[in-house]
């Protein structure tokens, strides 16, 4: 275990470490009496099957639902926790629950996984549910064949990661399937841990630690989903056999920043994704059998970190575009396969005219080489200076040949296919930028106009 | 009343040269095809968000702010001859004349610049959020400085000297331009990648300060970016300067130092000199 500790200690921010050792807490068992929902006595007394219709209103109190029904809330009601522990406590299998607005009054402890619901039950499926102010959103435990669908999660923005628990975290669940939700300002936004053949689709997540944290759990697919703002879009550790495609790693900025890290991963396809500005694209350490193609890996500072760790990996027909760098290798040598990908800097000629240029590029230049092994280098890294370096080695190479180069870089990029839009920017107009701006150009006429003056 | 005179007197004839008013056109041209960039990037969908435009504008700036600004102010305190004599024939000190000259030039080269800034920003920020104005207004303050500080060197150049001596002093001029601009930075990571991680680090970090060019980039993007600007190298730099004041301070004393040794050095010439 300390082994592992440290290695993962040296791929991840620190902040990441100290939550390593999840440990599972103890089941919340039926609340008090006085802590119960006005709600509860209709679940006491359904009979298993029974469809309970909840009326729009405000109901205080936990819920403890022990029967296999279907709870759909009419008009959103809203759910407000005692703030002891759990809003919902779903410990019965073949349960709905559909329709509501939950306040967990930032109640319970991360001890007891509290959550705004908390399944511990087979075939259960979550509808529609806001949840805000609750350590964890929606908690799995060993709850297999889960559904959480369309649901809206928000943690407690400002809060650090120890300090509240993941949007939906998924413990030990098998064929679990998370849908179209939506997951902002928590711990991770996803996290999947021994949970195997779970699909992860259509969800979008920004504002959090990792968008998804994960590991050990195998067959698993991610599609569609965006994973933004956070310190990593996912990452992902010590699984096999996942595909990811058509997702959005967008805005991973900061410190060891990454889009989509694997590390100890085999067998992962990740196809027409969109990469962009992140400080990091992908990175990949220990890698085995990964397939890389047709993702736009756009705006990083290094779009591909490759540990010598990692094997027979391939990056097929990717478009590289505006990185600042397209490659960082950390030891000395790798295998990884760089075949047919479109590079935005290179711009060696394509006398044959077969849409692959003539001379293979080589994935590093001698400002990478430097800023290797100096962090202050960086500060050098968007000046001219560095630019006239690497374009005078691209002509003139003097540094030892490096292992690693694209055999046929592409002349134009591939096209763009199944790969997704950048969010709409949702920033909008700023009208002080722009009364300021129309300011500038007025100014500056005015003085243009006054001087032409006789 | 003379400084006034003076500087009234610049403005006028930069503003009608062509060359000003070109490089109004070239720079808001040119800073309208970096606002734009974000779009093209990724098949009009935009991958670009305010601080990597702002990158983009900040590396305009440092190529052509202080190429214009040298030669501008060359161009500009050598006059003819004769013209030098009669200015400087009239009862006012040789210094007030310079630096009225330089205010004035400084007013026009700035008006260009705010045309194409204010162009930029119009269309910058039809899609970039409140928390961008900060970051552009600091990349405006940086173009300013180093228009200031290379209208400055101009000065040095070419203090109480004539149109005689303008090829020399324009060569001299692109000189200074590229080595503050590119064969500093080359300098500074060649023997940077030939000293020991530590020593290497403080020349690098030392290297962005008293180079005025560095100094605007450095502050420039910090201010746009904050520590994610640079990666690990931000924090390094904010630690040996002092926190993020004492970063700023450091970076403005050096390129105070910047303005003020020049002008000083001009203004001692300008006395001296022997028409």
């Amino acid at each position: 275990m300390t082994t592992l500790l440290l290695m993962v200690a040296l791929a991840l921010p620190q902040e990441a470490v100290q939550d390593m050792t999840v440990t599972v807490g103890t089941l919340e068992g039926r609340p008090a009496a006085t802590a119960l929902s006005p709600l509860q006595a209709r679940i006491d007394a359904a009979r298993s099957g029974d469809r309970i219709d909840v009326q729009a209103g405000t109901y205080t109190g936990d819920l403890f639902i022990h029967r296999s029904i279907r709870l759909v809330g009419h008009g959103r009601p809203r759910l407000i926790g005692s703030g002891l522990g759990s809003v919902v406590r779903v410990r019965a299998d073949d349960v709905l629950i559909e329709g509501f607005d939950i306040d967990g009054q930032l109640g319970g402890s991360l001890a007891r996984d509290s959550s705004g619901i908390h399944v511990a039950g087979r075939r259960v499926t979550i509808r529609e549910c806001r949840i805000v102010r609750s350590l964890f959103g929606v908690y799995l435990r060993e709850a297999d064949d889960a559904v959480v669908e369309g649901c809206d999660i928000t943690g407690t923005e400002g809060r650090s990661a120890g300090e509240q628990g993941s949007g939906v975290h998924v413990w030990n669940a098998q064929r679990f399937t998370l849908r179209n939700n939506r997951v902002r300002y928590s711990r991770d936004g996803f996290y999947i841990q021994s949970a195997n053949h779970g699909i992860v689709i259509g969800n979008e997540v920004s504002h959090v630690r990792y968008g998804l944290h994960y590991m050990n759990s195998d067959d698993n697919r991610f599609e569609d989903n965006t994973f933004q703002h956070g310190a990593a879009g996912a990452a992902l550790m010590y699984s096999r056999r996942l595909t990811f495609a058509r997702n959005r790693f967008l805005h991973n900025r900061g410190f060891a920043s990454v889009g989509l890290l694997l590390k100890d991963c085999e067998d992962v396809v990740a196809e027409d994704n969109l990469v962009a500005d992140n400080e990091r694209g992908f990175f990949i350490d220990g890698a085995v059998r990964h397939l890389f193609r047709r993702n736009l890996v756009s705006s990083s500072d290094v779009a591909v970190v490759v540990y010598d760790s990692s094997q027979a990996n391939r990056f097929e027909g990717n478009t590289f575009v505006g990185n600042l760098s397209p490659l960082r290798l950390v030891g000395r040598r790798t295998d990884t396969v760089f075949d047919g990908n479109y590079w935005s800097g290179f711009h060696e000629p394509d006398l044959d005219a077969d849409g692959v240029r003539d001379r293979p590029y080589r994935l590093s230049n001698v400002f990478d080489h430097l800023r290797g092994n100096l962090t202050a280098a960086d500060l050098f890294a968007q000046g001219i200076g560095a630019r006239v370096l690497a374009h005078a080695e691209q002509t003139f190479p003097v540094l030892r040949p490096v292992a690693v180069s694209d055999v046929r870089p592409l002349t134009s990029p591939p096209p763009r296919g199944a790969i997704p839009l950048m969010p709409a920017q949702d920033a909008g107009r700023t009208f002080g930028g722009l009364a300021l701006s129309a300011l500038g150009v007025v100014a500056g006429l005015a003085v243009f106009h006054a001087g032409r003056r006789r | 009343m003379a400084f006034t005179l003076c500087a009234q007197q610049e403005v006028r004839l930069s503003v009608r040269s062509r060359w000003t008013q070109t490089f109004t056109v070239v720079f808001a041209a040119l800073a309208l095809a970096v606002a734009t960039s974000g779009y093209v990037l990724s098949g009009g969908s935009g991958t670009q968000d305010f601080s990597r435009t702002a990158a983009s504008l900040v590396e305009l700036v440092l190529l052509l702010v202080p190429l214009t600004s040298l030669v501008f102010g060359v161009m500009a305190l050598t006059p003819d001859p004769g013209a030098a004599q009669l200015l400087y024939s009239q009862p006012v000190p040789r210094t007030v004349v310079l630096f009225g000259q330089l205010a004035g030039l400084c007013l026009a080269l700035l008006a260009a610049q705010a045309v194409g800034f204010g162009a930029a920003g119009l269309l910058i920020f039809q899609r970039a959020g409140s928390d961008g104005v900060f970051g552009f207004l600091g990349v405006v303050a940086g173009s300013c400085v180093l228009t200031v500080v290379f209208l400055a060197v101009a000065a040095t150049i070419t203090a109480g000297s004539t149109s005689l001596r303008r090829a020399h002093h324009l060569a001299v001029a692109l000189v200074v331009w590229f080595a503050a601009v590119v064969l500093f930075d080359v300098a500074a990571l060649g023997a940077a990648s030939l000293l020991r991680s530590g020593a290497a680090s403080r020349l690098l970090m030392v290297a962005a300060i008293v180079n005025p060019v560095d100094a605007v980039r450095t502050g420039t993007l910090l201010t746009v970016d904050g520590t994610t600007a640079f990666g690990a190298a931000s924090l390094a730099f904010l630690r040996m300067t002092g926190g993020t004041t004492g970063a700023a301070l450091t970076l403005a004393a050096s390129l105070v130092v910047w303005i003020v040794l020049p002008l000083g050095i001009a203004a001692a010439r300008v006395r001296r000199a022997d028409l």
